[in-house]
């Protein structure tokens, strides 16, 4: 039999003048399931935590129920005045008495009646906890770099310190999508002068082992403690890391296929062929240059965000070559956020950039030249003559996107780029503790966003794997009861954090504890009640709600 | 000997998540914040888009770690007054002003409102309610500690009012309370004082202030507030329900040079509460360029828009009062008449920017944003300190995030091994 205590707390007169708690008292004691009723005026006080620890001493109880605020307010506070006790603080069920009963509902006696309806509820519960511990696990340092464009060279290099190791595993060279760059707007910096200065970095970084053309063939093991197979050269290498970095950028959309942009046609480029190989390759007697946006947005179903102004950035080069050429920009609307940009704007404007908002827009071949029809909203078709063609096309997800989102079961998004673990709060992490995702793996973006991604990951990562230090693991987690699983795998597929998987040689499902947060979706969802959350037992949910509805 | 504590300064989004990044490392943080309370601009909205969460509650429990997580130390009402040192060993001196209330012995019960018989208009809710010279921004701030207004509280007139103090049943009313100076040695600076919009009054064509139901975009977001002013009621000044909104996007583009990033969308999220709202309300945007940029924001717009938004181009718009309601003309005299008017202007440095730069020998750019390298948007002209979030120019909520644990990082990184 257990040796429950009871205590009362009045809140000054908060909940003492709202709900009777002499009667409460009365009620329980008569029903003689506790071992002791305390009543204090303010529990969460320092007098009032003193009195709490004092109390379970002397009177020996081995389970606490609290009747106080909500345990959004001082469940935490409670906890840690049972540890001072020597109790363990899972031991302990706070009710909420203040929130729930006192402050909503303003007849006394109907107050008091919800009140001891909850406190019998958690009396019930209470009995059914058991310690729970905290535990923590070995964790590597160490993090494997997938991907050695710009983004995986600035991870690398902000996370490279005495006791870690950065693996930077390149299927290609170091470089990526930079390589292929000859401008960053909007400051016109060269992006390879950049590149060097980077890679030369990496010899001051005895911490960074760099792996230029392999590929990544398997991918084990949890936060913490990942295990990463990659081929090179024809040999095998496994590389041990606590985390991953996925940085594997993303592909420039080509057109194919949207006959009305004229792409395949000699002297249509998308932005990036024109960067590439256009740009030394215009024929001296061009005249007319138009560059269009917004080229397969409405198919792709988003804004690339960087390619207005790339635009611009490409006019630039072209007047830097050829001031005598006249560049148009056809645009629907122009996208410059960020404060750099309307300045840019302006100072293409003055070069003698013309600008066209068109409705409608198609390329086809005329003579030599290339002819665009459009119409910018007064209802009229217009022509227009030109040399070059360029089509600005954003971006989308490189192919290997959903190979490595299938090894490491993380999620892709609509547009089939790695989906973040929040929109707003978690943008470079993934519901899969340990996980990353930077650059243009996630959606489109800048180099200098792409940057910053990098370093967010690090920041995520230096923040959480620390060189000498144990991860901590979530103590109310789930668990998986080996005789009662039938493995039918439903808690697998439930399971938003990639914690549940099938144990192949038993058929049953396992727990991984180190990436369980605890949700109760398994336990929720499972058929033969093998897996169970060890805070929300079925006896715990099922005695707490028996005394609410009796 | 690299001193490991960081200094925070600004506890908005972005000062949140640095600090919860540097004190989950082991590292002591001293977060301060000016104002009483704390989670910055964020706290002020009622959902965020595009997937129209709840905002405090997106916040909540960042801010409870804050509160229970014993690395930090969140020092509000609280200034930086001098900083001395280098990298890996500045000396802050910190002025942390009397808040007259402790924030021991409070429990938040609220009692000490009600008898208080000071009136004033209160900032939080952009003037749009009042409240006492002992108060809680709004309900549910954080902490849950109210503090005393003492410029405008009658004690300072000499008066010998204790009618808080009498209600007061937990004796945490501290009249005498001190401002206190403190100092704290720490290795890195993390700046993020985020911004304000700009007062749409230095736009007199639109007519603000002049014309009764104009509105700028924090006084909307506070209508819609369920803990605000009209308890998420959208009205007008004269209490009713508007039959038809007009949002209008770049206010003060022109003049300030840049694009403020988030208005189209907040606009987009705008119509959306309006259109929740108010069933029949004819919703206009009358915008110049539309920036609706990153992966999830189109499909969001879209969906909005379909709901039956009359989307306007226009180059030339001004403002005038027809009657009751306001008339808007547009390009070449074509007009629309509606009851409410809402202005999004620029997004601005926060006003004490200017003297944390001068404190810290921080550049400012043009636009009076903190100054950070053209490839690394958190690292400053000095070294060792980093800007994070809105203090270095407009940003949606993710990009915060990401400044946030860049600057984390950097800080970490710099202070480490």
């Amino acid at each position: 039999m257990s040796r429950i205590g009871l205590f009362l707390c009045e809140c000054g007169p908060n909940i003492a003048e709202a709900i009777d708690l002499d009667k409460i008292a009365e009620f329980i004691n008569k029903e003689n399931k506790v071992a002791g009723i305390e009543r204090h005026r303010l529990l969460c006080s320092e007098e009032g935590k003193k009195f709490l620890a004092e109390s379970i001493k002397q009177n020996q109880f081995d389970h606490i129920v609290i009747a106080a605020c909500s345990p959004k307010q001082h469940e935490s506070t409670f906890m840690e005045v049972l540890s001072q006790a020597g109790l363990n603080p899972y031991l302990l069920q706070l009710v909420n008495i203040r929130e729930q009963c006192a402050w909503m509902t303003p007849d006394k006696g109907l107050a008091t009646k919800k009140a001891l309806r909850l406190i019998r509820a958690a009396i019930n519960r209470v009995r059914f906890h058991s310690k729970l511990h905290e535990k923590e696990i070995e964790a590597n340092p160490d993090v494997v770099v997938i991907g050695a464009g710009m983004t995986g060279i600035e991870t690398a290099l902000s996370l490279a310190q005495q006791g870690r190791t950065v693996y930077l595993i390149d299927k290609d060279k170091l470089g990526g999508m930079l390589k292929n760059l000859k401008r960053l707007f909007p400051g016109m910096l060269d992006p390879q002068r950049l590149l060097q200065e980077k890679i030369a970095e990496f010899n001051n970084q005895t911490q960074i082992k760099v792996f230029e053309d392999s590929q990544v063939k398997e991918i084990l093991g949890f936060f913490g403690n990942f295990i990463v197979t990659i081929i090179n050269k024809e040999k095998e290498i496994s590389l041990k890391a606590g985390s991953i970095v996925l940085g594997i950028g993303a592909q420039e959309f080509v057109p194919e296929g949207m006959d009305q942009f004229g792409y395949g046609l000699k002297n249509v480029y998308t932005a990036l062929q024109f960067e590439k190989e256009g740009l030394t390759k215009i024929p001296d007697e061009s005249k007319a240059l138009a560059i269009i946006h917004c080229v397969g947005r409405e198919k792709l179903g988003y804004c690339s965000k960087f390619c207005c102004v790339n635009s611009m950035k490409l006019a630039h080069l072209i007047k830097e070559k050829r001031p005598d050429i006249k560049v148009i920009q056809f645009y629907q609307e122009l996208c410059l956020p960020g404060k750099e940009y309307d300045k840019f704007y302006r100072e293409t404007r003055e070069k003698g950039i013309e600008f066209i908002r068109f409705d409608k827009i198609g390329v086809g071949k005329n003579g030599n030249q290339l002819e665009l029809k459009y119409g910018s909203g007064d209802g009229t078709e217009k022509h227009l003559n030109v040399d070059i063609v360029i089509l600005a096309t954003g971006l989308i997800p490189n192919p290997e996107t959903k190979d490595f989102a299938q090894m490491l079961n993380i999620a892709v998004d609509d547009y089939g780029f790695f989906k973040e673990e929040h929109i707003k709060l978690g943008p470079v992490s993934t519901l899969t503790d340990g996980i990353f995702i930077a650059g243009t793996c996630q959606g489109p973006k800048d180099i200098k966003e792409s940057i910053l991604q990098a370093k967010a990951a690090s920041g995520r990562i230096l923040s959480a794997l620390i060189p000498g230090r144990k991860l901590p693991i979530e103590a109310k987690a789930s668990e998986i009861s080996d005789s009662l699983c039938m493995g039918c795998g439903i808690c697998v597929q439930v399971c938003a954090y990639g914690a549940v998987s099938i144990d192949e040689r038993k058929h049953i499902s396992v727990v991984n504890e180190v990436l369980c947060r605890g949700c109760g979706n398994c336990a929720a969802s499972c058929p033969s009640g093998a897996a169970s959350h060890r805070h929300f037992t079925n006896q715990q949910l099922y005695y707490e709600a028996r005394e609410i509805l009796r | 000997m690299k001193e490991k504590n960081i200094l925070v300064i600004g506890a908005g989004l972005a000062g949140i998540e640095a600090s919860l990044l540097c004190a989950r490392a082991g590292r002591k943080v001293f977060l301060i914040e000016k104002e009483p309370y704390f989670g910055g601009s964020v706290i002020k909205s009622e959902e965020v888009f595009p997937q129209m969460e709840c905002a405090t509650c997106m916040l909540a429990p960042k801010q409870s770690e804050v509160l229970e997580n014993k690395n930090i130390e969140l020092l509000t009402l609280s200034e930086v007054k001098e900083i001395k040192g280098e990298p890996g060993n500045f000396q802050v001196k910190i002025l942390k002003k009397a808040r007259y209330v402790s924030l021991v012995n409070c429990i938040g019960c609220a009692a000490c409102f009600e008898p208080c018989p000071v009136s004033l208009d209160n900032e939080f809710e952009e003037g749009l309610s009042k409240r006492k010279a002992i108060y809680l921004a709004c309900s549910g701030a954080l902490p849950n500690v109210p503090a005393i207004d003492m410029k405008r509280c009658l004690r300072a007139k000499g008066e010998d009012c204790q009618a808080c103090k009498e209600a007061c049943m937990f004796d945490a009313i501290i009249y005498d309370d001190k401002d206190e100076e403190l100092s704290v040695t720490v290795g890195s600076i993390i700046i993020a004082t985020g911004f304000r919009l700009s007062d749409p009054g230095k736009f007199p064509d639109l007519g603000y202030k002049k014309f009764k139901n104009i509105f700028s975009a924090f006084e909307f977001e506070r209508l819609r507030a369920s803990n605000g002013p009209t308890s998420g009621e959208i009205l007008t000044r004269d209490g009713n329900p508007p039959k038809s909104i007009a949002f209008i996007h770049c206010v003060g583009r022109e003049e300030k040079g840049y694009c403020s990033q988030i208005c189209c969308l907040y606009l987009t999220k705008f119509a959306h509460y309006a259109l929740d709202k108010i069933p029949g309300v004819k919703v206009y945007q009358f915008y110049k360029e539309l920036s609706i940029p990153g992966k999830g924001s189109q499909k969001f717009f879209q969906e909005v828009m379909k709901k039956g938004i009359n989307l306007i181009r226009t180059e030339k718009l001004s403002i005038s009062e027809n009657g009751a309601g306001l008339r808007l003309t547009y390009e070449d005299n074509k007009t629309v008449d509606v009851d409410m008017v809402v202005l999004a202007p620029p997004v601005e440095p926060h006003p004490g920017a200017k003297e944390i730069a001068q404190l810290l020998k921080l550049e400012q750019e043009q636009f009076g944003f903190f100054k950070t390298t053209e490839l690394n948007p958190i690292e400053s002209n000095r070294p060792g300190i980093f800007i994070a979030g809105c203090a270095q120019g407009p940003n949606f909520m993710q990009d915060v995030i990401l400044q946030a644990q860049a600057a984390a990082g950097a800080a970490l990184h710099l202070t480490g091994s």
